[in-house]
């Protein structure tokens, strides 16, 4: 029997199916998250992980949520509990434009970078290769953010910067890049957060991205 | 001392991308590597790229992405297979590029301006007052200006380079570095220049009959015929003379049509009593030499088709490729795709070749 290929989805809460406009208790179904219908779309010789925790940010501790909420923390123990693995998509960034933190666009695309470095020194790929590296861009912030407002002032306008720089920091790492706002935008109960249509184009898309990675024939 | 792994990344490539085609020097080898394999195969996949040219799938989104930004190459639909997700084809835009051929005849010289996979968008023939060697026609730079003008401001701006065709007899003149050095200095276009039938066959190795042949046989019909051989898309061509005189010009001859130019010979010669007669006596006279030429190469290389490019008739080419094939076992024989001014559309490919792809 051949292994099937492996996909890591790391991300926050639009990962995770957080729905929008509700509680980070109400999750969409499995069938309905992105990971869900990439899943279903890849077919039985793909096993889809997901690993999306809300407020996860690339590379920043939260000092109100906590340490754990930073994404460079548990990348590593993460690779290394799911090794060997074949992709790595990569979903962050929209959690570090919290005002708390006070970063540029460039900064942080910057910890996607680091995220990247990571992986690579890592090497879970099969037999110790780097696995396939797939930094999607998350969509942009709508402007009316109910009320999270305050927690992500400035946000939306910097969040629509967050696509050109994370492509910069793909290609000048040479790993795979897709933008997400390409296929769905952000629900309006809550400015932030996917629908379950949003995640069925995502999950599809991002499908469509996996396979045309080029895979040797079994 | 900044930790340099994780300093700010270098834009260019992106920064680049926004207005028209990026400067020559910024294309890598990988680039072009893949822009080859789309101008030669048409629509591809990212995984076909990968699998054909040996580089990552991550390379390879690197760069198809810059490509698509740039406008060179498109997303096609979505193709659903039976099971599995969708793939999605890569193609070149059609709008990505321009580029303006020309080719001096003996008694015409052709311009035309085709898009990036081939189309003719506009053309002029410039008849020379006298038949000869060596003319610069004295409209050559208003026509250049004239077709160059059918394209928008932002098309313009995409146009590759000027390919110059030019036949072996052709010296340098004075009147050709004005041109040139008035492409270069006033149309700010660089202008490739090569030898008209090697240039023809260019032109069919990347859009015409021979796209996805890696090795083949080409006969120029012209007044006279002439030969290249193609290996590994490699032209090659004979140090001694390659011109003989078994084309059009033998046929008019045979026509008593002396001194007729070859548009007005077809017309002409339709209704002339002895067109049958004389059209077989050359097609048999024509026929053998090329089965003779054929048989030479195939003692020396294995190449088992063989293109015919020329400005005659269609039906007639395909006549010649019939009679060769009957001939010939195992030999394949088309007639060239690019039916109007092979030599110019063949000089046109030249920018495209030497910008986007990479030598054999």
């Amino acid at each position: 029997m051949t292994r099937a290929r492996t996909v890591l989805c790391f991300g926050d809460s639009n990962t995770h199916g957080q729905i929008p406009g509700r509680g980070p208790l109400d999750r969409f179904g499995r069938d309905e998250r992105w990971p869900g219908v990439m899943a279903a779309a890849l077919g039985p010789r793909w096993y889809v992980i997901e690993e999306g925790l809300s407020g996860r940010t690339t590379v920043r501790d939260d000092p109100i949520e906590g340490k754990h909420k930073n994404g460079r923390r548990y990348l590593t123990p993460c690779l290394q509990s799911h090794a060997p693995i074949d992709v790595v998509i990569l979903m962050l960034g929209t959690n570090d434009l919290k005002r708390r933190y006070f970063q540029t666009a460039p900064e942080v695309a910057m910890g996607i970078g680091c995220l990247i470095y990571d992986i690579k020194e890592l090497s879970p790929g099969p037999g110790g290769h780097v696995p396939e590296i797939l930094v999607v861009a998350p969509p942009p912030m709508l402007d009316d953010l109910h009320e999270w407002a305050g927690v992500f002032e400035g946000a939306p306008e910097t969040s629509r910067k967050l696509a050109l720089e994370f492509e910069i920091q793909a290609d000048s790492k040479e790993v795979h890049f897709f933008d997400a706002a390409s296929v769905c935008a952000c629900d309006p109960a809550d400015g932030f957060h996917l629908s379950a249509e949003a995640h069925r184009n995502l999950g599809l898309a991002l499908a469509a991205e996996v396979t045309s990675m080029g895979w040797p024939a079994e | 001392m900044p930790d340099m792994r994780f300093a700010p990344p270098n834009p260019i490539r992106i920064a680049d991308r926004a207005a028209g085609l990026n400067a020559v020097s910024v294309r890598s080898y990988n680039e072009r590597l893949v822009l080859s394999m789309l101008l030669q195969h048409g629509s591809t996949t990212r995984f076909e790229i990968g699998e054909k040219t040996g580089l990552s799938a991550q390379t390879v989104s690197v760069i198809v992405r810059s490509l698509e930004q740039e406008g060179l190459v498109t997303r096609g639909e979505a193709q659903r297979g039976r099971m599995g997700p969708p793939t999605i084809p890569m193609g070149l835009n059609p709008e990505g590029a321009y580029s303006l051929g020309i080719s001096i005849g003996f008694r015409t010289t052709e311009v035309v301006l085709i898009d990036f996979v081939g189309n003719v968008i506009d053309s002029a023939t410039l008849r020379h007052e006298s038949p000869g060697d060596n003319h610069v026609h004295p409209d050559l730079q208003p026509t250049v200006e004239h077709v160059l003008s059918k394209l928008t401001k932002a098309r313009r701006r995409r146009v590759a380079g000027i390919g110059l065709a030019l036949p072996e007899a052709f010296d340098d003149s004075a009147e050709l570095a004005a041109f040139k050095t008035w492409v270069e200095a006033d149309l700010g276009l660089e202008v490739f220049v090569q030898n008209d039938v090697t240039a023809a066959a260019n032109g069919e190795s990347l859009f015409g009959a021979a796209r996805e042949l890696d090795n083949y046989l080409l006969f120029y019909i012209g007044a006279k015929v002439h030969s290249r051989l193609v290996l590994n898309h490699q032209i090659h061509r004979s140090g001694i003379s390659t011109a003989h005189d078994f084309g059009l010009l033998h046929f008019e001859r045979a026509l008593g049509a002396n001194g007729v130019s070859t548009q007005d010979l077809w017309r002409l010669s339709q209704g002339s009593p002895n067109y049958a007669k004389a059209l077989q006596v050359w097609r048999a006279d024509c026929v053998a030499f090329l089965a003779g030429k054929i048989r030479e190469a195939r003692q020396f290389v294995d190449v088992n088709t063989v293109v015919l490019s020329t400005y005659a008739p269609r039906d007639l080419c395909q006549d010649l490729c019939d009679a060769l094939m009957v001939q010939e076992e195992g030999l394949t024989a088309l007639v060239g795709a690019l039916q109007h001014a092979p030599k110019a559309i063949g000089a046109a490919s030249l920018p495209y070749a030497s910008r986007f792809t990479v030598g054999p």
